[in-house]
């Protein structure tokens, strides 16, 4: 019986007893940081993408050239399934176990959300999570790692609207916060430009037919489809419009569902779909930062094939270290916070300079592509909502 | 010598936030929640053989009605919103039950499980209630003029709740109506036959197995702090399911180890990432390989080695027919 | 909505409903045999199409070369998991059962991760999209393809089941496994049939949806459908499967068409619910008596 308690106490005492340091996970080695991402469930793929062949990706080049003022930068990822109450374990695991410094590039909204007002009252930074909802916006340890979803609706609208004279429009959105959130911001919007959706159907996450929904917005007569929803169930509907002949719609792509799986799963059905593309191709883009992601690719994981996953999760690794350095030597906390605040115009190569404000948003911008022979050709610069 | 292992035992548990670090007193009330599930779905499918594929939707019942409470009553002291949970699942379980008394095997767990599936759509769509896909922040638990906002306080509040499910859950076994349920469990005929009102207590077994789950619900929401129905899936069911075969069907400790082992193993296997299924695959099949009936029947080996038991546990037999 | 939109949706609900009906197929001839709901079913046929696949993408054949390698590997995995597994779990009760069939699915649901990652993969189609028009009317050849040879499969299941002995000996099995015992049959052979031909079936559905739902390591969920068909058409009974995924595959698609959006999602399982109080035992399922 005594020595069940030996550890725990000789623990607490250690823990007690530790002179107070400069920051938890910090050393004058290491820093440490973590996240809880899909591993497993429906969105395991890019949860493995963004974080093992992304951030880490990124994190081994810095290394590899002697690291953040001479601190090497280690992560540590815990399996959450996309299953809230696990993201709440696996975090406080990491603060509480592994003493991150940070958390970096956590997946889904509702695993991040879980886990908002834990971090904020440990004061432990939640950084660029992959995820669009607003609710992460403006709040002081966060900063959001995707351009939130009303911001990409409202660009999305201004464009359709404004430049291509858009009067009609529907929507296909998943049945989850994802697809709620995009069509609230749709609403809101259009109403701004006098308009309203014409319909709007929602798909179940794993469906296997979405022939009704695509009957129905079919009868409705839009212009332009929304399409809100995850590659799978987007290239069925591509697929679903091919077989009702459905040709005079514009399908337009969500910024989360614009990437090149979704066009290779939909094939021929993927002609003549636009859509706001968040990032530029991983695979052909010549933009020195996509070059240098893809040379890195190819010396530290060569079998690996280049994606956006993985291209968002090297982004916020850069954006990192990028904080960190200006944070100086003596690495806190608050330190962090207020360097990632100051970042002005900064040069990542891969998306325009970014400029993060008090809101606390990394990215705020996106560009209008169309499938042409399989591939997604630019239609406009790169559009921003203010 | 067994009740100085009983005191020490409680000793233990009551000491734990002293000597643990504040993580592993968080997973100790995890443990007690599932585990007060594990015992309300043994009652049920351990002692009258009435599979469930739906307890995730009943534990939602619990937790979003504690929630809903907690939030709009802020006043309310934790016992009220416990309550709650626990009147309002066991009226949900009343509501399945009635009609359920005419399924079996399959046939219930199917409608079970349809029953987790449009719990978890009325979440979604009662979302003036429930904040729906944005999910629901649970304030912290009051007991009179405290606030229970630590992990000790949070702890202490599960244990005495699940220490009081323990010991009612025990008791219950023992008295004629536990050994009327275990006597269904055999033959509803033959119970049918020997005066017992089969159809009364396989709809008591499902209230009292739903205020159970209610409970453990409305303890959940304390606990993880936030509530979305993403987290109440049928794998969550499943998950349950797994605790009480693991543990031993028709055994109340045997709910207890099986709640702790999985939970433990869950928690510590989520650094395995992509490997995590398959280590935790592999050991479901190894353990009912090698430990058929579960961690009560090989205990019940384990005391016993020499008698020759015959390998029939009382708490295995056959399923779903 | 037009008659012609209406036509195309039931035909679209009925070839996924053939499907499902396959699953369910699946689903009842390992029940029939071992009594256990076997949960790695969506996952073993998810692998066996991934076998098929991997072969396709190095070695470009004909695809029903691919289909027949999935088959053959279907079978290989049925034969496996009964012999190395299964056959060993003898002194374990129906829920131990449950319990390591649920651990297989996690364990291949990993594995296929791991091996070809969890991404999603276009999967080739005997039938092509381009519609056929009939008047107003068009129709998917995939569709149409689907719900055939998903027919001819059931056909298949049939003649084996009534005209040979192993059917007849796995029907018997089914019924008693004591008597068919005493009448000589090999209970034992009998399992590991069993388990053989449902990872067939599983397999063929598997290539059949593939190219509807894609290939990934996440697509075996779709066997839930299967569970919910199995019981809408009384479990047990193999005629009732194929009418019970029907059944599910046409509602599926017609409730979006006329319920409000708050409970169309709902509508199978509220319908499980119905069926099975108004008739416990499934639309074509017999209500036994309980043996004392």
């Amino acid at each position: 019986m005594r020595s069940r308690w030996r550890l725990p106490l000789l623990a607490l005492v250690v823990l007690v007893a530790a002179p107070a340091r400069a920051e938890q996970g910090v050393t004058d080695t290491e820093i440490l940081l973590g996240g809880s991402n899909s591993f497993s469930g429906p969105l395991a793929f890019s949860g493995e993408q963004a974080t093992k062949f992304g951030v880490d990706l990124y994190f081994k080049a810095v290394n590899d050239r002697g690291g953040i003022h001479g601190r090497k930068v280690r992560t540590t990822y815990y399996d959450d399934g996309y299953k809230p109450q696990e993201a709440v374990a696996n975090t406080r695991k990491l603060v509480e176990q592994d003493g991150v410094f940070a958390i970096i590039a956590p997946q889904g909204t509702p695993p991040v959300v879980a886990t908002l007002e834990y971090l904020e009252s440990n004061t432990v930074p939640l950084l660029f999570p992959f995820q669009g909802s607003p609710i992460t916006r403006g709040r002081k340890w966060v900063f959001s790692g995707m351009t939130l979803y009303d911001r990409q609706s409202r660009m999305m609208i201004d464009y359709l609207v404004g430049r291509r004279k858009v009067r009609t429009f529907a929507a296909l959105y998943q049945d989850d916060e994802y697809g709620k959130a995009f069509l609230t911001a749709f609403e809101k919007d259009l109403r701004r430009h006098g308009l309203t959706l014409v319909a709007a159907e929602s798909v179940k996450r794993g469906t296997t037919d979405v022939s009704a929904q695509m009957a129905k917005l079919h009868a409705a007569k839009p212009e332009v489809l929304f399409l809100v929803l995850t590659p799978g169930p987007g290239a069925q509907a591509l697929r679903e419009r091919q077989k009702i002949d459905w040709t005079e719609v514009i399908m337009v792509s969500s910024g989360p569902l614009t990437d090149e799986r979704y066009l290779s799963l939909a094939g021929s059905a993927a002609e003549g779909v636009e859509g706001l593309s968040l990032w530029p191709d991983p695979l052909t883009s010549d933009r020195p930062g996509v070059k240098q992601y893809r040379e890195h690719m190819q010396t530290y994981f060569p079998g690996n094939q280049p994606n956006r996953y993985s291209l968002s999760g090297y982004f916020a690794a850069m954006l990192f270290t990028e904080g960190a350095t200006r944070a100086g030597k003596r690495l806190t906390r608050e330190g962090l916070v207020a360097a990632l605040e100051g970042i002005r115009r900064f040069e990542s190569g891969i998306l325009p300079p970014v400029t993060i404000g008090p809101d606390h948003e990394t990215q705020r911008q996106g560009f209008w592509v169309r499938v042409e022979r399989g591939r997604f050709e630019p239609l406009t610069d790169w559009l921003s909502a203010e | 010598m067994r009740s100085l292992t009983l005191a020490m035992g409680a000793a233990g548990l009551l000491l734990w936030p002293w000597a643990a670090p504040r993580y592993f007193v968080f997973l100790a009330s995890l443990i007690v929640v599932n585990a007060i599930v594990a015992i309300g779905l043994n009652l049920l499918s351990g002692y009258t053989n009435q599979l469930s594929f739906g307890h995730a939707g009943f534990l939602a019942v619990g937790a979003y009605t504690a929630a809903i409470v907690a939030t709009r009553a802020p006043g309310a002291p934790v016992v009220v919103a416990l309550l709650a949970a626990a009147l309002v699942t066991a009226l949900v379980g009343l509501l399945l039950g009635v009609p359920c008394l005419r399924l079996e095997g399959l046939y219930l767990a199917m409608a079970t499980l349809a029953f987790g599936f449009v719990v978890v759509e009325a979440i979604l769509n009662l979302d003036g209630l429930t904040r729906g896909n944005d999910g629901l922040r649970v304030p912290a638990a009051r007991l009179g003029p405290w606030a229970l906002a630590t992990d000790g306080a949070r702890y202490y509040l599960v244990l005495v709740v699940g220490a009081a499910m323990v010991w009612a859950a025990l008791n219950l076994v023992r008295t004629r109506t536990g050994r009327a349920l275990l006597a269904i469990r055999e033959s509803e005929v033959a119970a049918q036959a020997s005066g017992i009102h089969v159809a009364r207590y396989k709809t008591l077994a499902f209230v009292i197995s739903a205020l159970y789950t209610g409970v453990a619900g409305g303890l959940f929401a304390f606990v993880v702090g936030f509530l979305s129905p993403d987290a109440f899936d049928v794998f969550l069911s499943v998950d349950f399911i797994a605790m009480i075969i693991l543990g031993g069907l028709g055994s109340v400790p045997g709910s207890m180890a099986g709640a702790a082992v999985l939970t433990v193993l869950n928690d510590s296997l989520a650094g395995f990432q992509n490997y995590r299924p398959l280590v935790f695959g592999a050991i479901l099949i190894a353990s009912m390989l090698f430990m058929p009936g579960g961690i009560a029947s090989a205990a019940r080996r384990l005391r016993a080695p020499l008698a020759g038991h015959p390998r029939v546990a009382p708490g295995s037999r056959p399923g779903p027919e | 909505m037009t008659t012609a939109a209406l036509v195309h949706v039931v035909v679209s609900g009925l070839a996924t409903g053939s499907i499902y009906a396959l699953m369910a197929l699946s689903l009842v001839i390992v029940y029939n045999a071992t009594r256990t709901l076997n949960f790695a079913q969506g996952e073993m046929l998810m692998v066996s199409t991934f076998a098929g696949w991997t072969v396709y993408a190095h070695v470009k054949l004909p695809l029903v070369v691919v289909m027949l390698i999935a088959v053959a590997a279907a079978a290989l995995l049925g034969w496996l998991i009964e012999r190395v597994i299964i056959r060993h779990a003898i002194a374990a009760t129906h829920f131990d059962l449950l319990i390591i069939t649920l651990g297989l699915s996690l364990v291949l649901r990993a594995a296929a991760g791991l091996a070809w990652t969890h991404d999603e993969f276009p999967f080739p189609s005997f039938f092509g999209t381009r519609p056929i028009a009939l008047g107003p009317v068009r129709l998917a050849p995939v569709s149409l393809g689907i719900v055939g040879a998903s027919l001819t499969l059931m056909l298949g299941l049939w003649a084996l089941f009534t005209r040979t002995r192993l059917g007849r000996a796995m029907r018997a099995v089914a019924q008693n496994q004591r008597a068919a015992r005493l009448v000589g049959i090999s209970v034992e052979r009998v399992y590991a049939a069993s388990w053989v031909l449902a990872s067939v079936v599983g397999a063929i559905a598997g290539v059949l949806i593939a190219p509807v739902i894609f290939l990934s390591s996440q697509m075996g969920f779709v066997t839930i459908n299967g569970f919910i068909a199995a019981v809408l058409g009384g479990f047990g009974s193999m005629p009732g499967a194929v009418v019970g995924g029907m059944l599910l595959g046409v509602i599926e698609n017609l409730a979006p068409l006329y319920l409000p959006s708050s409970i169309k999602h709902s509508v199978p399982f509220l319908m499980l619910i119905a069926i099975l109080l108004i008739r416990p035992a499934g639309v074509l399922g017999r209500v036994t008596r309980p043996k004392v």
